[in-house]
């Protein structure tokens, strides 16, 4: 089932399947390594704040609405 | 005499461009701004075997779309100066996400070598890299180097300097698939028959960019004969390959891209099983913990702080007084000489009294660069970007503007100039105008001797407030500024946490040296201009004496009372103390000396007679708000590179000083405070 993100928890590997968001956004997380179709694990998430994850071979930060338009499994 | 070989430097932030650039030039380097853009633009040259080599350092940028400025910049350089080499300078460690961008250099059609860096750490973290068969795949040359070292650099100059003669021709390295070819080329016969597109374009390269929907492309061609006509017809392209795709052409573009880089990356990259974040996540766990994460924070800034101004004072006095010692000595020399008073006042009061007043900061600003670099460098800023997030969303900003806001309790210059790091535009722009609230440390001085006249018993108790209010303010102003001008256009808060590096002394220097620069050359100028006419100012007309009510300055200090004394000090005197204050607003408590005519010993008592506690305490307000101080403003318009902000900034904080001490004035007589 898909759900946002932002929903995972702190040590998940999880698949990105859809981006719901704005070119602009689309393709500078692209630029990053974070497309549909790459894993990621989630390094940090708080209750809220900006989610830390883990792609390819570096960490990012993603704002907290930012982690919420990506949808995973 | 022979053509100099002309390079450029590409690659993603955090890679080392920086180290590869301090090592090819060392310190013949120069530093500016792109035309017309707020980038800083750095450019050095070498010579290797007689060929003169000039290299300029391009923005850290992750892809050639054109969405940011940095990343135009970047992309107009490349196709329209064409350089001579473009070294694309590659974390040896995160080398599939840095190869994203090697893959569009290529395809613009540049000469490209790649220089992968950082091989060593890469290497002990389990990547092994065959440099040759990555060189076969992307068809460019690929160099081994540590750019920290030195290793490989003098092996990169060479495939430099052989590449640059190569004949170049733009290649084909990614093939998109059979579908999206067909449009491709289709699209770029359109360009090329109907398009007088500027020669310097490759076509199957704008054909790609048309399909992307790339801004700046689209707005060039839209401005061509038949612009139109093509345009219509690729987005006919588009809705046809976005319904075969069931997904937008930038997706699969973007995943013939990687699918490419991933292939390539498999064949020549062997990876053991050692995780290469181990370290940094190890630190992390620390330095971002929930029960550590905010005290380290804290104690981090508490350490920037104190090094930044404690250790910079016995500078800063230093430097005063030689200035002092020096403006003395000066009169008197030029006085025995026989020279009119007025030459020696100029001299003294007006030339190294002003830029003595600047320079003492000097200290200051080069050891908080320092800091800034350091924590830079390291790649702790990220992380305390990281912490404040949640803080800085209430203003609508992300957390990597808290360091700015942090700073100007210091000195709003410097604060100023770190909004650098922000990379967004319209963040950057917000952070810098609300900055100057940030109470700085030339402000204290006033408060601690109105305090002193009037509060003596809550001293402590008063000042914390006025900076409060400060911040309060801050943070309202934020919030209005937000909904009027930047309204929706908060940009996604997507940052790469670089993993913790130890940096080297050098570019640390470096980096703290050529910012530092800057400051006294530019500053220096303007406020060496401004000084001289205040000067004249209070001189004018001939015969009167210094600062007197007479001058034009007490003249014009005369007229703006009465605007003052709505607020509670209508008084000449005020208005030239706050007009001299604009200059630096240490030089408020020293105007009311000067006018009064007394020490600042006596200034307490005098002040007794002027001011009343009410009034005392809207005049510390109007000081705290109002206009931040010529240094100040001549670096908001540097950084913003736009006089609409700069006015802004000085006419908001105008007015809103105004009307706050008006409010708080006016409201403490009604409720019998006078």
């Amino acid at each position: 089932m898909l759900r946002p993100l932002a929903m995972s928890r702190e040590g998940e590997t999880v698949l990105v399947r859809e981006i719901r968001s704005g070119l602009k956004l689309k393709k500078r997380l692209g630029e990053l390594g974070l497309y549909e179709g790459t894993s990621v694990k989630i390094v940090r998430n708080r209750a809220s704040g900006p989610v830390m994850v883990k792609v390819l071979d570096s960490q990012l930060i993603l704002g907290r609405g930012e982690s919420l338009k990506i949808l995973v499994e | 005499m022979e053509k100099e070989i002309v390079v450029a430097l590409a690659g993603n932030p955090n890679v080392g461009k920086s180290t590869l650039f301090n090592a090819l030039t060392g310190a013949r380097q120069h530093v500016g701004n792109w035309p017309g853009k707020t980038v800083e633009k750095k450019e050095g040259s070498f010579k290797h075997k007689g060929k003169k080599i000039r290299v300029i350092d391009l923005p850290g940028t992750y892809s050639l779309t054109a969405y940011s400025i940095e990343e135009i910049i970047a992309r107009d350089f490349i196709v329209k100066e064409k350089p001579d080499v473009v070294v694309h300078v590659v974390d040896a460690e995160n080398i599939e996400r840095n190869l994203y961008l090697a893959v569009q250099l290529i395809e613009l059609g540049a000469r490209v070598v790649i220089a992968l860096n950082m091989v060593g750490l890469a290497e002990k973290h389990g990547i092994e890299i065959n440099e040759k068969k990555l060189s076969r795949l992307l068809g460019v040359p690929v160099v081994k180097i540590e750019a920290n070292r030195g290793t490989g650099v003098t092996e990169l100059i060479e495939t430099v300097v052989s590449e640059s003669t190569r004949r170049n021709r733009v290649k084909q390295l990614i093939h998109y698939g059979q579908e999206l070819e067909e449009h491709i080329s289709l699209i770029e016969l359109e360009v090329r028959r109907k398009l007088e597109i500027p020669e310097f374009y490759p076509s199957k390269w704008v054909a790609l960019k048309l399909l992307e929907r790339d801004r700046e492309v689209v707005r060039l061609v839209e401005g061509l004969k038949n612009g139109k006509k093509v345009l219509a017809l690729v987005e006919e392209n588009r809705e046809h390959l976005e319904k075969v795709f069931g997904e937008d052409v930038d997706t699969a573009v973007a995943d013939a891209r990687y699918g490419f880089i991933e292939g390539a990356v498999r064949e020549a990259v062997q990876r053991h099983l050692t995780d290469r974040l181990s370290m940094t996540e190890r630190l992390d766990e620390i330095a971002l913990s929930r029960v550590f994460g905010i005290p380290i924070f804290l104690l981090v800034m508490w350490l920037l702080f104190t090094i930044t101004f404690e250790l910079g004072m016995p500078f800063v006095d230093l430097i005063d007084q030689g200035f002092s010692f020096l403006g003395e000595n000066a009169a008197g020399f030029i006085e025995s000489t026989g020279a009119p008073a007025w030459v020696s006042s100029l001299v003294s009061d007006g030339l190294i009294g002003g830029v003595g007043s600047i320079l003492v900061f000097l200290p200051n600003i080069f050891l908080l660069f320092f800091m800034i670099a350091l924590l830079e460098d390291s790649g702790y800023l990220a992380r305390a970007a990281f912490l404040m997030d949640r803080v800085m969303h209430r203003i609508g900003l992300h957390g990597k503007s808290f360091i700015p806001m942090l700073l100007g309790f210091g000195c709003n210059v410097p604060a100023i100039m770190a909004t650098r790091t922000l990379e967004n535009r319209k963040d950057r722009i917000l952070t810098i105008l609300i900055n100057p609230l940030m109470s700085c440390s030339a402000r204290l001085p006033i408060y601690v001797l109105f305090t002193s006249a009037f509060f003596p018993k809550n001293q402590g108790t008063i000042i914390f407030l006025l900076y409060a209010i400060g911040v309060l303010l801050a943070i309202i102003v934020g919030v209005v500024f937000k909904k009027l001008f930047f309204k929706g256009l908060s940009s996604p808060f997507v940052m790469e946490l670089p993993p913790y590096r130890l940096p080297t002394i050098t570019s640390l220097l470096i980096h703290t040296w050529e910012r530092s620069k800057q400051f006294i050359v530019r500053a220096g100028t303007i406020i060496f201009t401004v000084m001289v006419f205040i000067w004249f100012l209070a001189n004018l007309p001939l015969g009167v004496e210094y600062a007197s009510q007479e001058s034009l300055l007490g003249q014009a200090g005369t007229m703006i009372a009465p605007v003052l004394a709505p607020l509670g000090f209508g008084n000449w005197q005020s208005a030239v103390a706050l007009s001299f204050g604009f200059v630096a607003k240490e030089v408020v408590i020293g105007t009311f000396g000067t006018l009064y005519g007394t020490e600042k010993a006596g200034l307490t008592e005098v002040l007794k007679h002027h001011f009343t506690a009410l009034s005392a305490f809207s005049f510390m307000l109007v000081a705290l708000i109002y206009v931040p101080c010529m240094a100040t403003v001549a670096t908001i318009k540097k950084e913003t590179g736009s006089w609409k902000w700069t006015g802004l900034a000085v006419a908001y904080s105008l007015v809103l000083a105004w009307v706050v001490a008006f409010v708080f004035y006016q409201g403490g007589l009604l409720l019998g405070f006078g």
